[in-house]
């Protein structure tokens, strides 16, 4: 065998590989498990699944619209790895989300905004707001130790009731419980059937990645994240780090939270926006095993089910419900799959297997 | 006096190493017998043999006479045997009498049977004068109770033998008297005591005889009125080996730092420091001797500028006082620092061997260019490759994960990274832990090697061994604070012995 430069261990490959594979064999087996729900209401899976496919991605105008569904959930996916490269457990991307989608609203209908000012101002302060309710948690945790997991979900409560009071109270339209639509000119520009904050999350998940990998910044929050005590050893400034990756994860989340209002029919603040998005972009988070990269071809992934979801029960008549089934079980899969590949008794079988076939190979 | 224990040539291997050859220990009822050795003498494992978790290589355990095997804990307690740890196993919320009680079989009853065991336990408080608040949360107790709740535990299991591990380590001056207060009224009921302790002073006090370990093997059993301190120590040091590998610098160079009357915590016996004075001299290798846990992690803490002095002062190389202690500054000023738990404070386990090569030096311009934002990954890839090549780091690649080497080679990488711009002073603590004698080798060279390039060094080390060998001058720590300081040419390993122990 000869060693070159860059190769890595036989184990640390299949390490890798078995990375890359136990998300992908959740996302299936979870659809293994929803076509036995199918097919036990009576009903054909692989047509239930066919309208699946036809309903999320059959034409243009529905791969955008699945893209534009997938688009706040790689803001708040990406939040969630930014956040937890540095070691912060971030489960606020709901409130930071709401804080951001809110602050552009106040900006738009408050200095009575129109065109490119409105969306220029409206997504600066949605991003401002964002990072600085990810700053508040962050305080908290490096000044009086408070754990960010509990600050964050209630900082999502205080962000949900505002918002309320805000499309109550402060800018209601004519009474309604909604804000008014954000006026035409100020809205987000289409290409190609989807509004450009879908490309700005996958440019700034490839942007999230190059600073995370390529830049000493990213190194300190990496180092940062995996070993807090060797990285404050080897003098590096770690509470600041920390509170830099708080604040930045909101910033995300709160500039998904803008675009989202800016760019997605009815454009304006309603009960319901943002709900949910911060714990699913936990979970993408997860699957996508914290790489910004994968996290945006997961929130893609999570898009396709939503959209085609409805598609699947007006065509084979079963409720969208499966859909959300299947998408919880993708994340227990991948999670208690990832879990189980680090046992050590589960180590040893693979690697047993992966011996075995590698004489297999020298045998033939 | 009957004999209750007998071990009898008790061997551990682990591997082609022996932790235990050929040991043979006898206690008698109703006697304290003390289990003296240096640090890696022995001592743990021949307990770990005794309480079942470990099985012996070869050789046997009789009690009472009677061979017995000792394949758990459990069979442990079954024939009599307590073990008190160093560290307590109780559970801070639950009272004393729940924890005595946690996971006793006495009663065929599915409901506890508090009242019943209460009554046992204040019995033996009784008779044996321990005094618990059984009501009280264990969380709440002060020290020297949680270990009496320890002691109790071990008795109301119906304890023959009791092996106190390092009892008086964790205790106030007061305490340790109640303590030994307790044993003396536990052995003149018929209790055995296995005693694990390294002051001699201390053992001369409490024990009736001592078994004195060395490298694994049991050197001589002794009455304490037949034998002396002195006679103790050289038993427990045994011959050591002063010849020279290295030579001894007697000139050093000029003071590259310099500790005036530090304290930090000095109330805290083992983890504070007391009046603390040293200079550590350019080209110099000072070595800190002492049994572990007695002040020399606040010693390595404070040089390398994670904590910061509560009174005296610390001065650099121009005397001018250190008034910012944070490990930036020091690192900026030269320190290079090999830490005491390579893989909690000196590599991100993580990250590649190459990232953790670069570790301190990402925003050099070295490594990255626009005032040290972006990384040259191709300066980093060429640096670690030849300094894995430099330094033989065993790896199938630089980008392997640093967590997937063995100890001697995230040695060597943590070593390569902190010799790399050669440091003004290096701080090494315990830089050899565990590591096989190739390993051991090459970093005491290294360290040699910066020494005569004119670093200062100060070596750490609970190894006596590894302290002899390499330093210049030695100094001894003991419960904070420093004992004396010996030349590193021909040391009075006798007089650093005891010193060592407190004397």
């Amino acid at each position: 065998m000869t060693k070159s430069k860059h190769t890595l261990s036989a184990e640390e490959r299949r390490e890798k590989t078995l990375m890359v594979l136990t998300p992908v064999a959740s996302v299936l087996l979870a659809l293994i498990v929803g076509a036995i729900i199918i097919a036990c209401l009576g009903k054909n899976p692989l047509q239930g699944y066919a309208a699946l496919l036809q309903g999320s991605l059959g034409d243009l105008p529905k791969i955008g619209k699945t893209l534009e569904r997938a688009c706040p959930l790689i803001f708040t996916g990406l939040a969630a790895v930014f956040a937890y490269k540095c070691g912060v457990f971030n489960l606020g991307g709901e409130g930071q989300f709401i804080m951001g989608g809110c602050a552009t609203a106040l900006t738009v209908f408050g200095l009575g905004l129109t065109g490119p000012a409105a969306l220029a101002l409206g997504l600066i302060a949605g991003i401002v707001v964002g990072g600085i309710w990810g700053l508040l948690p962050g305080i908290m945790k490096i000044t009086r130790g408070l754990n960010e997991m509990i600050t964050t979900i209630m900082l999502n409560y205080v962000a949900m009731y505002f918002m309320e009071f805000v499309f109550k109270n402060l800018f209601s339209d004519q009474g309604l419980p909604k804000t008014p639509a954000i006026p035409k000119d100020g809205r987000l520009p289409e290409l190609l059937s989807a509004h450009i904050g879908v490309l700005m999350a996958i440019i700034l998940g490839i942007v999230i990645w190059y600073v995370l990998f390529r830049t000493s910044f990213g190194f300190k929050i990496r180092a940062t994240g995996m070993n807090q005590t060797a990285a404050r050893v080897n003098g590096f400034p770690v509470r600041r780090l920390v509170l830099l990756s708080f604040v930045i994860s909101g910033a995300i989340a709160g500039m998904g939270g803008s675009i989202e209002l800016l760019g997605k029919a009815p454009y304006r603040l309603a009960d319901g926006f943002g709900s949910g998005f911060g714990f699913d972009g936990v979970a993408i988070a997860l699957i996508a095993q914290l790489n910004p990269i994968a996290a945006i071809v997961v929130a893609i992934l999570f898009g396709i089910l939503s959209t085609g979801g409805t598609m699947m029960q007006s065509v084979i008549g079963v409720p969208t419900a499966i859909i959300d089934i299947t998408r919880g079980l993708i994340i227990i899969f991948a999670v208690a799959g990832m879990a189980m590949i680090k046992l050590p008794a589960i180590k040893a079988f693979i690697a047993s297997i992966g011996s075995k076939s590698k004489k297999v190979e020298a045998n033939a | 006096m009957a004999e209750l224990l007998r071990m009898t040539n008790i061997s551990k291997r682990f591997g082609s190493f022996y932790a235990n050859k050929n040991v043979n220990l006898e206690v008698e009822r109703g006697e304290v017998h003390t289990l003296l050795g240096e640090n890696g003498a022995g001592k743990s494992t021949l307990m770990n043999v005794l309480i079942g978790l470990y099985q012996p290589t070869e050789g046997t355990i009789s009690i009472n006479g009677k061979e017995v095997r000792i394949a758990s804990p459990a069979d442990a307690v079954a024939q009599g045997i307590g073990m008190v740890h160093q560290h307590f196993m109780l559970i801070e919320n639950m009272t004393g009498l729940e924890n005595i009680i946690l996971g006793d079989k006495r009663h065929k009853s599915l409901m506890l049977q508090k009242a019943d065991d209460r009554k046992t336990v204040e019995e033996l408080m009784e008779r044996y004068g321990l005094e618990i608040d059984l009501d009280e949360r264990v969380g709440e107790m002060s020290i020297g109770m949680q270990q009496r709740v320890e002691i109790m535990k071990v008795l109301f299991r119906g304890a023959e033998l009791l092996i106190l591990d390092e009892p008086t380590a964790v205790l106030t001056d007061l305490e340790v008297q109640g303590l030994f207060d307790i044993m003396n009224s536990l052995t003149s009921e018929g209790k055995s005591i296995i005693f694990i302790s390294h002051k001699m002073r201390e053992v001369m006090q409490i024990s009736d005889r001592v078994t004195v370990l060395r490298r694994g093997e049991s050197v001589e059993t002794v009455r304490v009125a037949d034998t002396t301190e002195q006679e103790l120590a050289d038993l427990m040091i045994g011959q050591k080996f002063t010849e020279s590998v290295y030579e001894k610098v007697e000139e050093a160079g000029a003071p590259e730092l310099t500790l005036k009357n530090v304290s930090y915590h000095p109330e805290v016996k083992h983890g504070g420091l007391k009046d603390v004075s040293l200079t550590i001299h350019r080209g110099e290798i000072l070595g800190v001797a002492g049994i572990d846990g007695n002040g020399q992690t606040p010693l390595a803490e404070l040089v390398t500028g994670l904590i910061s002095p509560e009174s005296g002062e610390v001065t650099g190389p121009d005397g001018a006082k250190i008034a910012l202690f944070s490990p930036e500054a020091f690192i900026g000023a030269g320190v290079g620092n090999i830490p005491e738990d390579r893989n909690k404070m000196g590599l991100v386990g993580d990250m590649t061997v190459a990232e953790n090569l670069v570790l301190k030096q990402t925003t050099s311009d070295r490594f990255s260019s626009g005032h040290g934002a972006w990384l040259k990954m191709g300066a980093i890839a060429e640096f670690a490759e030849e300094k894995r090549q430099e330094n033989d780091i065993r790896c199938t690649s630089v980008n392997q994960t640093a967590r997937s080497l063995s100890g001697g080679n995230q040695q060597k990488v943590i070593l390569a990274r902190e010799l790399d711009g050669a440091p003004t002073l290096l701080v090494a603590v315990y830089p050899t832990r565990g590591l096989d004698i190739g390993a051991t080798e090459f970093i005491h060279k290294q360290i040699v090697a910066q020494r005569d390039a004119g670093c200062a060094v100060l070596l750490i080390s609970a190894d006596f061994d590894e302290v002899l060998k390499l330093s210049d001058r030695i100094v001894v720590l003991f419960e904070g604070e420093i004992m004396g300081t010996y030349p590193g040419a021909n040391p009075p390993i006798k007089e650093i012995s005891l010193a060592m122990a407190g004397k």
